[in-house]
């Protein structure tokens, strides 16, 4: 393999995490944008959505990797995973702001970003004493179909990750340019007090974002066990937290800079795994997190920026 | 009948809880626990037990740390086991036989001091062993961490609290990961071995509980005692303040970057001491010991012990601890027990000590939702007032009695006190103020006024340096203060209140003026601690200073020295905003619509005490809708309208100035009005 044909094939593979990572940001970009709150829960909201993904897809009777689908039962059987898995989370996600996180909406100070890491803990504990701690494999029904170029290879999997993820992230595009909730949604965002005088129902506008972004989270954590072919109950942190710095890289509260910065960590992760070390990925991402707080608070696209208080 | 019988245990309850509450009965509350504490391992001989409750100290000293970052200053911190494990690698690595350089004549003066031994190499070199004490590791373990505390805090200091805890836990993630891949330092996942037990006198702790439990419980006897010299003083009202509101803060002249990062030096400082303390009980230390979960666990002692309030995060700590350790496994077997009995299977299968995890996350959703102030609340609720004290005679005639206001600048008469010049400010495409040019002589009161978006507080705002003005500069007494930082501006003598009032909610009336009084004051961190005589005397002649400026509103805000200031009046809380700038004796006090929301009454007794303040050597410079007020009390009317002076003078001719009325009432109005 030359060096180029290792460019390529982590370029291939960065993207296809860096889409995963875009989704999770949307989540935290949407919810930030509109109540200016960090949610933790977000980073366990992703993990169970992938332990529903396995659930779904088990109960269609996949077992596996060893039973590949082609064709129309294939799609059908993605689509269903993939739909019912997001109305689940999204359904959890909106649960966590009825019953947790409305009561403190006006509280000042750090009381709702605590009981957003109580929910997160909460989920995490569901599962690794439900499900147990042993990492699971993932029922997948891809073939192993795969393309080369040069020598790099690219798989069904990669191209499945990323018309998903593209796909989820026009439809919220369009959801929120075009639709009326949408502008409710930006308008809450620009000043809360406001849109509700213009009579914007800013309750509904917070749920409909914690959906749409939970389930976005549901998406992301069906691909990550479908990329992977596997899943932990530990999933939800490390993949969070990176989640996360491409939201704040960027610009919080932004909606096309949680995609960008989601496909830029993708990148670095998987270039950084590969030309300098994997047990330093962390660490270079995290160094990217400060340096951008630092230097560039409204990260890349900007807007909605952290504002001083 | 039944109600009755109900309510005598809890009447008694409530006598004995008066009881405890006279400074006596805390005094011998506090001796009894205390003895009880010395005593415990000589009546419970179990060792398991002993071990237990070491550890739940260690614990308790880490909530204890949390609690200054959490509690006092507001910033949540989610990496803190970091800190921890930065105190326990640096004794670790000090006190075993992990890092061994090679013998060279550089070891031999630390040889001589005892920090390092010679370790005979058996047919290679010699190397070196670190021998460094445990004692001296105590205050250089706090010392390391709490210049990481500095390092990591760093960066967030411009941004909001919120971005804090993430850049924390990601620090918390690092500081693992770290120790983790550089095994030459730290053994990497396996862990430091054999890391020396303390020695006390020739006296060697070894692997029994012991003595540990009494080190753990004089280091958190010791950290007690800072924790509660610290929040009663000039700092830890600080610290409350920036908690409360940054930007008040700010403007009453506390400097919020350096005590941010104070907070966060003297919170990770405890929890090095901590680590340092942990690491020699267990003589080993592992990557996992220090992990999210950790800061976790330390986080829910302090919300369930109550943010801020010190004995609270102790108790939080021991229960959670003992909990755990002592409880857990028993109330499995009970509920096991049960469901054999019942022939529920379900409570069979409950595993308690593994569901810990999830019974935190319970505790901190709970908490938040219920009972936010904790298990033993910060704040406790104050008596009600009597009749007589709720009733306030309205009083005309200013401020009688005497009080210190004395400037502390001397000011010359001739010379303008506030000098202003081509200030400009403009939010995007709005002129928020245009080229602005004004002075305001010494002893005389300046009113503003102009319809509502003239630019008036913005000028309040470019002036005290909460916004930087694009071009122009403000000066007083001839110094150029342009753009200095707000905190900066106070200590030069310029106090402000705020038209959306600006409290500190969650402190008393009293420590909301003491705040103001900071940046006269100069208690340190060691001074607040230690508590010298000087200290002693700042800080008294601060509260005689506060007692006097409260009293310049009669019996308003008098007898409510001791409630908090979300629970005044409104009328009140502009008077306590007023008392707070006062008290930080300001040659030039803004006082930004100081009547607004007062009744006729009030704002008449207002006006007068305006006006005395200015009799004192107060210059005003106030901003006023109320025409009557600036009428009476105003020597020069400066207007504004869209971000331009259009008229100065005296109120009469001012009154009379064409521009103002159409700037008022509108153009035809100005026609018909002569």
């Amino acid at each position: 393999m030359t060096i180029w044909d290792i460019l390529l094939q982590q370029i291939i593979n960065g993207v296809s995490l860096g889409a995963m990572y875009a989704l999770l940001a949307l989540g935290f970009t949407m919810v930030y944008g509109i109540i200016e709150l960090i949610n933790f829960a977000h980073f366990n909201v992703f993990m169970v959505g992938s332990f529903v993904g396995l659930w779904v897809l088990q109960a269609m009777g996949i077992v596996g990797q060893g039973h590949p689908l082609y064709g129309l039962a294939l799609i059908g059987v993605l689509l269903t995973a993939l739909v019912v898995t997001m109305l689940i989370t999204g359904v959890i996600g909106v649960a966590i702001e009825r019953i947790a996180l409305r009561p403190m909406r006006n509280v000042p100070g750090t009381a709702a970003m605590i009981t957003t890491i109580g929910v997160s803990y909460i989920l995490f504990n569901f599962i690794l004493l439900g499900a147990g701690a042993d990492s699971k494999n993932y029922a997948n029904p891809l073939p192993s179909v795969h393309w080369e170029i040069g020598e790099a290879v690219l798989r069904l999997r990669e191209v499945l990750v990323w018309a998903v993820a593209f796909g989820l992230m026009l439809g919220l595009n369009f959801f929120v340019r075009r639709t009326k909730m949408g502008k409710a949604m930006q308008a809450t965002a620009q000043d809360q007090e406001a849109a509700s005088m213009m009579g914007v129902d800013v309750d509904r506008v917070v749920v409909i974002a914690f959906f749409l972004g939970s389930a976005l989270a549901g998406a992301a954590g069906l691909i990550f066990g479908l990329y992977y072919n596997y899943t932990s109950f530990i999933i939800g942190y490390t993949a969070g937290l990176r989640a996360f710095t491409a939201a704040v890289l960027g610009g919080i509260g932004n909606i096309p800079g949680a995609m960008l910065g989601g496909i830029l960590i993708g990148l670095i992760e998987s270039l950084g795994g590969q030309f300098l070390a994997v047990r330093w990925t962390d660490v270079i991402i995290f160094s990217i997190l400060v340096l951008v707080l630092v230097f560039r608070p409204a990260g890349i696209l900007g807007r909605a920026a952290p504002s001083r208080s | 009948m039944v109600a009755a019988s109900l309510d005598r245990p809890r009447r008694t309850l409530a006598a004995w809880r008066e009881r405890v509450r006279t400074p006596a009965g805390r005094r011998i509350a506090l001796a009894a626990i205390t003895a009880a504490a010395f005593a415990f391992p000589l009546i419970d001989r179990n060792d398991g037990d002993v071990d237990a409750a070491a550890n739940a100290l260690a614990f308790a000293i880490l909530a204890l740390g949390l609690n200054i970052v959490v509690g006092f200053a507001g910033l949540l911190d989610l990496g803190y086991a970091a800190f921890f494990a930065i105190g326990a690698y640096t004794y670790g690595i000090l006190a075993s036989y992990q890092v061994q350089p090679e013998w060279s004549s550089f070891w031999e003066p630390l040889q001589w001091l005892g920090l390092v031994a010679r370790l005979p190499g058996a047919g290679g070199p010699d190397h070196v062993h670190f021998t460094v004490s445990f004692w001296l590791m105590l205050p250089v373990s706090a010392l390391v961490a709490a210049f990481f505390g500095i390092l990591f805090g760093a960066p967030t200091l411009r941004l909001k609290g919120d971005y804090l805890a993430i850049v924390t836990l990601g620090f918390g993630e690092i500081v693992p990961i770290v120790a983790r891949n550089t095994p030459s330092l730290t053994n990497g996942a396996a862990g430091l071995n054999g890391v020396a037990p303390p020695n006390l006198f020739g006296y060697a702790f070894g692997v029994e509980s012991l003595p540990y439990y009494y080190l753990g419980l004089t280091l958190l006897v010791f950290l007690i005692f800072v924790s509660v010299r610290l929040r009663d003083s000039r700092i830890g009202r600080a610290w409350m303040a920036i908690r409360e509101d940054e930007i008040a803060a700010e403007a009453m002249g506390i400097n919020r970057s350096r005590l941010k990062l104070l907070a966060f030096a003297v919170g990770a400082a405890f929890a090095g001491m901590t680590g340092t303390f942990y690491v020699a009980k267990l003589q080993t230390a592992t990557p996992e010991m220090f992990s999210f979960p950790v800061s976790v666990m330390v986080l829910v002692m302090v919300v369930l012990g109550g943010m801020g309030s010190v004995a609270g995060v102790v108790l939080g700590a021991l229960i959670l601890q003992l909990l755990q350790s002592w409880f857990l496994q028993d109330l499995s077997q009970w509920i096991h027990a049960l469901g054999r009995g019942t022939g529920i299977a379900f409570l069979e299968q409950i595993e308690l000590v593994q569901s810990i995890e999830l019974i935190f996350g319970i505790i901190l959703v709970v908490m938040m939702l219920y009972r936010r102030e904790g298990l033993v609340p910060a704040q406790r609720t104050v008596t009600v007032l009597s009749h007589a004290e709720q009733t306030a005679v309205p009083a005309r005639g200013g401020i009688s009695g005497e009080f210190a206001l004395a400037a502390r600048r001397s000011v010359d008469p001739a010379t303008p006190l506030l000098e202003v010049k081509g200030l400009r400010k403009a939010y995007g495409g709005i002129k928020a103020l245009q080229d602005l040019d004004m002075v305001v002589m010494p002893g005389s009161i300046v009113a503003v006024i102009g319809p509502n978006g003239s630019g008036k507080t913005t000028l309040f705002n470019l002036i005290t340096g909460m916004v930087r003005p694009d071009a122009g500069t403000v000066r007083l007494a001839g110094e150029d203060i342009t753009a200095l930082a707000p905190h900066l501006i106070v200590e030069r003598g310029i106090a402000r209140t705020f038209q959306n009032l600006r409290l500190f909610a969650n402190m008393t009336v009293t420590d909301n003026v003491l705040v103001g009084t900071h940046a006269r004051t100069a208690t340190g961190l060691l001074g607040a601690v230690i508590r010298s005589p000087r200290v002693r005397r700042e800080e008294e002649a601060a509260r005689k200073r506060a007692a006097g400026v409260l009293a310049i509103f009669g019996n308003r805000l008098l007898p409510r020295v001791a409630h908090l200031a979300r629970t005044l009046s409104y009328a009140n809380r502009r008077r306590l905003e007023i008392a707070r700038a006062l008290v930080s004796q300001p040659a030039l006090l803004l006082l930004d619509e100081p009547t607004a929301g007062m009744n006729p009454t009030e704002t008449l007794e207002l006006t007068d005490q305006i006006r005395s303040l200015r009799e004192r050597g107060i210059t005003i410079l106030l901003i006023e809708h109320k025409l009557n007020v600036v009428n009476e009390i105003a020597d020069t009317v400066i207007v504004l309208d869209h971000g331009e002076k259009i008229a100065e003078g005296r109120p009469e001719e001012v009154h009379r100035n064409e521009e103002v009325l159409r700037a008022y009432l509108g153009r035809t109005a100005a026609r018909a009005a002569p």
